[in-house]
C-alpha cells in the first residue's frame, strides 16, 4: 500500500515539475493522457477481464461534451470537465448491456458502439449541435497551463482510483470473479454490481481525459478523438507494462510512448514497422508484461 | 525499501527515456544558419499530397541554399537555411507534440505547418501560445483563422469557402445549366464549399435539384451516382478529397451513366494522379479549377515563372512536379520574401513584413494577397474542362471568360 | 431504383461475405482474433495490381498466383507465432494486440515498397458493356467479382464437409482438447485454417479495386471493421454464416445509402450492437455465449 502510494506521488509529481526543465509540454501531455487511459483500461481489463477495444468512444464523448459545454453553455472549463466525465458515465450506462458478452464479442462490440458514437457525432444533419464533421474550435477557452494542471490532477485521481481497486474489498471481489465466476457468486460476491462499477469508473475516466484533451489541443476533429489508435495504445501501454498492477501501466506507457516518439522523430521512415513488431516480441516474449519479469526475479510490483 | 527504490529507478529511467529525446538544442544566438520547421505526413491519408508539398519547400530550400543562402534584411546579409522535418503520419495526436517539438526543442526560427486544414488545425493555437508565425501552405478551413490571431499567413491557396466563386458565376451564366445536383464530403474543406456553392446559387435561375454530403472516407458512389441521375441534373459538381473524387470518377466510368457536366476538384490539383487511376478518357471533357502546372500565370515579379521552375525541378529530381509541389514551393518564395522585408527577425515583424508585400507579391502561383486573420484572398480559382488531345487530354480555360482560352463542350459527347 | 438497389445489395453482400470469411474461420479454429485480415486483403489487392501492371493479367487469372502466396505466407505465419500464442494465458486477448502489431509492420511494409499514392485496376477489364439485370445497368467487374466470391465460398463448404483435412477442421472447432484426445493433429489444422484464411483474404483483395475503392497500404484498418461486423452478424466462429453477414450487411447498406445516405456508414454498427444483444451468438448461432 506505502509503495503503491509512493509510486503514485512520484508520478504525479514528475509530470507536475517536468515543464520546468522540458520545454516541450505538449509531449509531457500527451504522455499524461495516455498513461490515463492506460489506467483506465487497467481498471476494467485488469480487474474484470473485459478488452474494450473501444474505449476510445468514452473519451471521444467526454472531449466533444466537455467542449460542447464550454461552447454552447458557456461553462467554465473546469465544469466542462466534470461534464465530459459524466457524459462519458451516460454513455457507460447505456452499454452496459454489452458486460452480457464476453471475450472476443465483448471487445468487437465494444468497438462498434465507438464507431456507432463517431458517427453519430461526425454526422452532418447533427451540425447545429456538434458542428457534424467540421471539428470543434475552443480556442475562447484555451489554456495551456490550467489544462496541463487539470491533466495532472486527472492522472492523480487515475493512480488513486487503481490503488483503491487494489487494495479494497471492490477489487478483490473483481478479482475474485475474474478468477472465477461462480465461486465468486456463490461466496455472495454480486458479480454484475461490481463489473458495472468498474465499467463505470473506467468509462468516467476516460470522459474525464478526453475532456481535458479538448480543452489542451483546443482545435480538434471528430477523428482525432475517435481515433482507434488511442484506444489500441492505451491497451498496448497497459498491458507492455502488465495489467492488475498500478506500475505496470506506468511503465509500460512511459517505455512505449517513449519509444514511440524518439523512434518517430529520429527514424520516422521505420518508426512503424518497428512499433509493430515490438508489439508482436511482446505478445510472443512477454505475455504478462514487463512486471512479471520484476516478479519472477522476485520484486513484488506495486 | 531496496524495492521501493528499484521501482522508482525503473520509473525515473523510463522518464529520462521520454524526456531525453530528440536532439539537444544547440546555441541558437549567432544565426550563421535559420531553422526552418515543419511536418510532413509520410503515410496515412494525406500522404500523397502532404509528401507532394513537402517535395516542393525542400527544392526552395536547396535551390536557396545552393545560391549561398536567401537574403535576410534583419541581418544584412545572406543565411543559409537548415529544414527540420518530422512525420506526422496523418494523425492530429502525433502532430501536436511533434510542433510543440519543433518550436520547444528545436526552437526552429520559422514554422511551417503540413498539408491541409485537418493537420494545420493542431498548430494553429500551438504557434499561437508560443508566438510563432506559422506559414500555412494549404490548411484553407476558415476556422483556422480569425482577426485576432496574428500569427497564421495561409501561403498558396486562397481560403476553402471562397474556392467556388468562380464555378458559382459560371453556373449562374451558362445558359444550358439549369439543374445542378451537388455531392461533396463532409469535411471542412469540401464542406465550406459546398456550403458557398448553395449561398451563391440560391435565388438564381439555377436550380439545385440533389444537395448530398457523404463521409470522406467513402470509397463506393455507385448508388450516390444513380441517386443524382435520378434528378436528372444539367450539371453535377462533385467535391471531394482526391481519394473521392478518384472513387467517383471511376464509378462513374463503370456505371456507364453519363452527365452532361462533370466537376470535380483533384483532377486540377494532382493531375497524374487521377490520370493514373481513372484514364485519360475517364477524365475528358470533366471540369475542375486548374491550378499550375495546368494553369501558367504570366505576371510573375519574385521567383522563377511556371516553366522555368517545372524545367528545373524535372532536371534536379527526376519527376514532374504537381500544384502541391508548387504550393509548397511557393510557401518557401513567401518565406524568402518575408525574410528579405523584416527589418528584425522577431515573429510579429515577420507578419508586419507580410503585411507590407501583400497584394503585391505575384509568383508562380499568382497574386499573394492577405486579409487581415492571415487568410488568403488573392488569386481565384478559375474553372477549365479537360478536352481530349491525341491520345491524352488538355486543359482548357473556360471561365471567367476573360481568362478564357476556350468555349465548354457541353454536353459532354 | 429499388431494383438496383437489390441486385447490387445482392452482388456486394457476396462479395462481402468473402472478405470477413478467412477472419471466421480463423477465428473459428484457433479462436484468434486477426486484427491484420484486411492488411492481408491489402497486400492480396497489391499482388493483383501488379499482376495486371507487369503481366496484363486480370485478376481472375491472377487468383492462381495468390493462391499459392498467400497460403505459403499463412502456414509459415502459423507456424512463427501462433503454437507459442496459444501457450499463453489468455490467447484470445492477447491475439488482438499480436495482429494489431503485426497489422502495423504490414502497414509499414507496404508504405516503404509501394509509396503511397492509391492505385487502381481499370474497372473494363472484364469489358465495357455493363450487364443488365432485370433493366438495371451493373458494371460487369461486381458480376464477376459476385460470381468469383460464390464459387469460393462454395470451395470453402466443399473443403469442411466433403475432405477428412474439413472433418478435422470441423472437430477442432468445436473443441480443441477433444479433437487432440481424438487423435487429430491440431497443429496441421490450423496451420491449414490460417493458410486458407489468409488466401480467402488476398482473394477478396484482387476484386477489392472494383468494390471497395482503390488501392492503397492504409486501407486494411476500414476493411477489418467491416469485416467483423460481417462475421458477427453472420456468427462468430461459423464460416459459413458469414455469407449470410455479407448478404444481411451488403442489402442494408445500399438501401441505407439509396435512401439515407448520410446515416450510411452508422448503419453496420448498429447492426452488429443489435444482433449481439437481441441475439448474441449471432444469427445461426446454437450456442450462447454470456459472460
Amino acid at each position: 500500500m506505502l509503495k503503491a502510494v509512493l509510486t503514485g506521488v512520484a508520478t504525479v509529481g514528475l509530470f507536475a515539475l517536468a515543464p520546468v526543465f522540458y520545454a516541450n509540454q505538449t509531449l509531457l501531455f500527451s504522455a499524461m493522457m495516455y498513461l490515463v487511459l492506460a489506467q483506465g483500461i487497467n481498471v476494467l481489463y485488469g480487474f474484470t477481464g473485459y478488452l474494450p477495444f473501444g474505449y476510445v468512444g468514452f473519451f471521444g464523448a467526454g472531449a466533444y461534451a466537455g467542449a460542447l459545454s464550454v461552447l454552447r453553455l458557456g461553462l467554465s472549463p473546469v465544469l466542462a470537465l466534470v461534464v465530459g466525465g459524466v457524459v462519458a458515465v451516460l454513455v457507460g450506462v447505456v452499454l452496459v448491456p454489452l458486460l452480457r458478452l464476453s471475450g472476443a464479442y465483448f471487445a468487437i462490440a465494444n468497438l462498434a458502439a465507438a464507431q456507432a458514437l463517431y458517427y453519430v457525432v461526425s454526422n452532418p444533419d447533427l451540425q447545429a449541435l456538434t458542428n457534424g464533421p467540421y471539428g470543434i474550435n475552443l480556442a475562447v477557452a484555451y489554456n495551456a497551463t490550467a489544462s496541463y494542471a487539470a491533466m495532472v490532477a486527472l492522472l492523480g485521481l487515475a493512480l488513486a482510483t487503481v490503488v483503491y481497486l487494489r487494495h479494497s474489498r471492490l477489487g478483490l471481489a473483481l478479482r475474485a470473479i475474474r478468477e472465477d465466476r461462480i465461486s465468486a457468486e456463490l461466496a455472495g460476491i454480486n458479480v454484475v454490481r461490481e463489473r458495472t462499477i468498474a465499467w463505470l469508473l473506467s468509462a468516467l475516466l476516460a470522459g474525464l481525459c478526453g475532456a481535458a484533451f479538448a480543452w489542451y489541443i483546443s482545435v480538434f476533429y471528430p477523428e482525432t478523438v475517435f481515433s482507434l489508435n488511442v484506444s489500441i495504445f492505451a491497451i498496448v501501454f497497459a498491458l507492455f507494462g502488465g495489467a492488475a498492477t498500478l506500475a505496470g501501466p506506468i511503465v509500460g506507457t512511459l517505455v512505449l510512448y517513449g519509444l514511440y516518439s524518439a523512434i518517430g522523430i529520429s527514424q520516422p521512415e521505420y518508426f512503424q514497422l518497428i512499433f509493430g513488431l515490438v508489439i508482436v516480441g511482446l505478445v510472443l516474449f512477454l505475455p504478462d508484461g514487463l512486471a512479471s519479469l520484476s516478479e519472477r526475479a522476485g520484486f513484488e510490483v506495486p | 525499501m531496496m524495492r521501493q527504490k528499484g521501482l522508482a529507478g525503473c520509473v525515473a529511467i523510463a522518464a529520462l527515456a521520454l524526456i531525453g529525446l530528440g536532439p539537444a538544442a544547440w546555441a541558437a544566438d549567432a544565426p550563421a544558419v535559420l531553422k526552418l520547421g515543419t511536418l510532413y505526413a509520410g503515410s496515412g491519408a494525406f500522404a500523397v499530397p502532404s509528401t507532394s508539398e513537402h517535395e516542393g519547400l525542400k527544392f526552395w530550400v536547396d535551390q536557396v541554399n545552393a545560391a549561398g543562402g536567401t537574403y535576410v534584411k534583419a541581418l544584412g546579409r545572406k543565411v543559409r537555411l537548415r529544414l527540420i522535418a518530422y512525420n506526422d503520419r496523418s494523425s492530429t495526436t502525433t502532430a501536436a507534440p511533434l510542433y510543440n517539438q519543433l518550436i520547444t526543442q528545436d526552437k526552429v526560427d520559422i514554422l511551417v505547418s503540413d498539408f491541409g486544414s485537418v493537420l494545420t488545425s493542431v498548430a494553429v493555437p500551438i504557434a499561437q501560445t508560443h508566438k510563432m508565425l506559422l506559414f500555412d501552405p494549404t490548411g484553407t478551413g476558415a476556422a483556422l483563422f480569425s482577426p485576432d490571431n496574428p500569427y497564421v499567413v495561409l501561403c498558396s491557396l486562397p481560403t476553402s469557402a471562397i474556392w467556388p466563386y468562380a464555378l458559382a458565376d459560371f453556373l449562374k451564366k451558362f445558359e444550358p445549366v439549369r439543374r445542378v445536383a451537388l455531392l461533396y464530403a463532409t469535411n471542412d474543406f469540401t464542406g465550406s464549399q459546398a456550403a458557398t456553392l448553395r449561398e451563391r446559387l440560391r435565388g438564381s435561375r439555377v436550380e439545385l435539384v440533389y444537395d448530398q454530403g457523404v463521409a470522406t472516407n467513402t470509397s463506393n458512389y455507385a448508388v450516390l451516382l444513380h441517386n443524382v441521375e435520378a434528378a436528372r441534373p444539367d450539371a453535377v459538381i462533385e467535391f471531394g478529397y482526391a481519394n473521392n473524387d478518384i472513387a467517383f470518377l471511376q464509378g462513374l466510368q463503370a456505371s456507364g451513366l453519363k452527365f452532361k457536366m462533370v466537376f470535380a476538384i483533384f483532377p486540377g490539383q494532382l493531375f497524374s494522379l487521377l490520370r493514373k487511376n481513372v484514364s485519360e478518357a475517364g477524365l475528358a471533357y470533366t471540369y475542375t479549377y486548374p491550378t499550375p502546372p495546368l494553369l501558367a500565370y504570366n505576371k510573375v515579379n519574385y521567383g522563377p515563372g511556371l516553366e522555368a521552375f517545372l524545367r528545373e525541378y524535372r532536371q534536379k529530381r527526376g519527376e514532374d512536379a504537381n500544384f502541391l509541389t508548387v504550393a509548397g514551393y511557393n510557401t518557401g518564395l513567401v518565406i524568402g520574401k518575408t525574410l528579405a522585408t523584416a527589418d528584425k527577425l522577431d515573429q510579429l515583424a515577420l507578419r508586419r513584413a507580410v503585411e507590407q508585400f501583400s497584394g503585391k507579391l505575384f509568383t508562380l502561383d499568382g497574386l499573394f494577397k492577405v486579409d487581415r486573420s492571415g487568410a488568403q484572398v488573392g488569386e481565384l480559382l478559375p474553372v477549365g474542362q479537360f478536352l481530349p488531345s491525341g491520345n491524352g487530354v488538355k486543359m482548357q480555360v473556360v471561365f471567367p471568360f476573360a481568362l478564357a482560352t476556350g468555349k465548354p463542350v457541353y454536353p459532354a459527347p | 431504383m429499388l431494383a438496383y438497389t437489390l441486385v447490387g445489395g445482392l452482388l456486394f453482400g457476396l462479395y462481402f461475405g468473402l472478405v470477413a470469411l478467412g477472419l471466421n474461420l480463423v477465428f473459428g479454429v484457433m479462436r484468434l482474433v486477426n486484427l491484420a485480415h484486411g492488411d492481408f486483403l491489402m497486400l492480396g489487392a497489391f499482388a493483383a495490381y501488379w499482376a495486371y501492371q507487369l503481366f496484363g493479367l486480370t485478376p481472375v487469372s491472377a487468383l492462381a498466383a495468390e493462391v499459392v502466396i498467400f497460403s505459403a505466407l499463412g502456414l509459415a505465419l502459423y507456424y512463427a507465432v501462433v503454437p507459442r500464442l496459444l501457450a499463453s494465458s489468455d490467447p484470445e486477448m492477447l491475439s488482438f494486440i499480436l495482429f494489431f502489431g503485426l497489422s502495423q509492420a504490414l502497414q509499414a511494409l507496404a508504405v516503404i515498397a509501394f509509396g503511397n499514392n492509391p492505385r487502381s485496376i481499370p474497372a473494363t477489364v472484364f469489358g465495357r458493356a455493363p450487364v443488365r439485370i432485370l433493366g438495371q445497368a451493373f458494371p460487369a467487374a461486381w458480376m464477376v467479382s459476385g460470381v468469383v466470391s460464390v464459387a469460393l465460398v462454395l470451395f470453402v463448404y466443399l473443403y469442411l464437409y466433403h475432405s477428412r483435412l474439413g472433418r478435422a477442421t470441423r472437430a477442432v472447432m468445436s473443441s480443441r482438447e477433444e479433437a487432440m484426445v481424438s487423435g487429430i493433429d491440431v497443429h496441421r489444422v490450423s496451420a491449414a485454417a490460417l493458410g486458407v484464411g489468409l488466401m480467402l483474404a488476398a482473394m477478396a483483395g484482387a476484386f477489392s479495386p472494383f468494390m471497395l475503392g482503390s488501392i492503397e497500404p492504409g486501407m486494411g484498418t476500414a476493411v477489418t471493421t467491416v469485416s467483423f461486423t460481417v462475421t458477427v452478424i453472420g456468427t462468430l466462429g461459423e464460416p459459413l454464416g458469414t455469407v449470410l453477414g455479407g448478404l444481411v450487411y451488403g442489402m442494408s447498406l445500399m438501401l441505407m445509402e439509396s435512401y439515407l445516405s448520410s446515416w450510411a456508414n452508422l448503419l453496420p454498427y448498429l447492426l452488429l450492437i443489435a444482433i449481439m444483444l437481441v441475439r448474441p451468438a449471432g444469427l445461426l448461432a446454437r450456442r450462447a455465449r454470456y459472460a
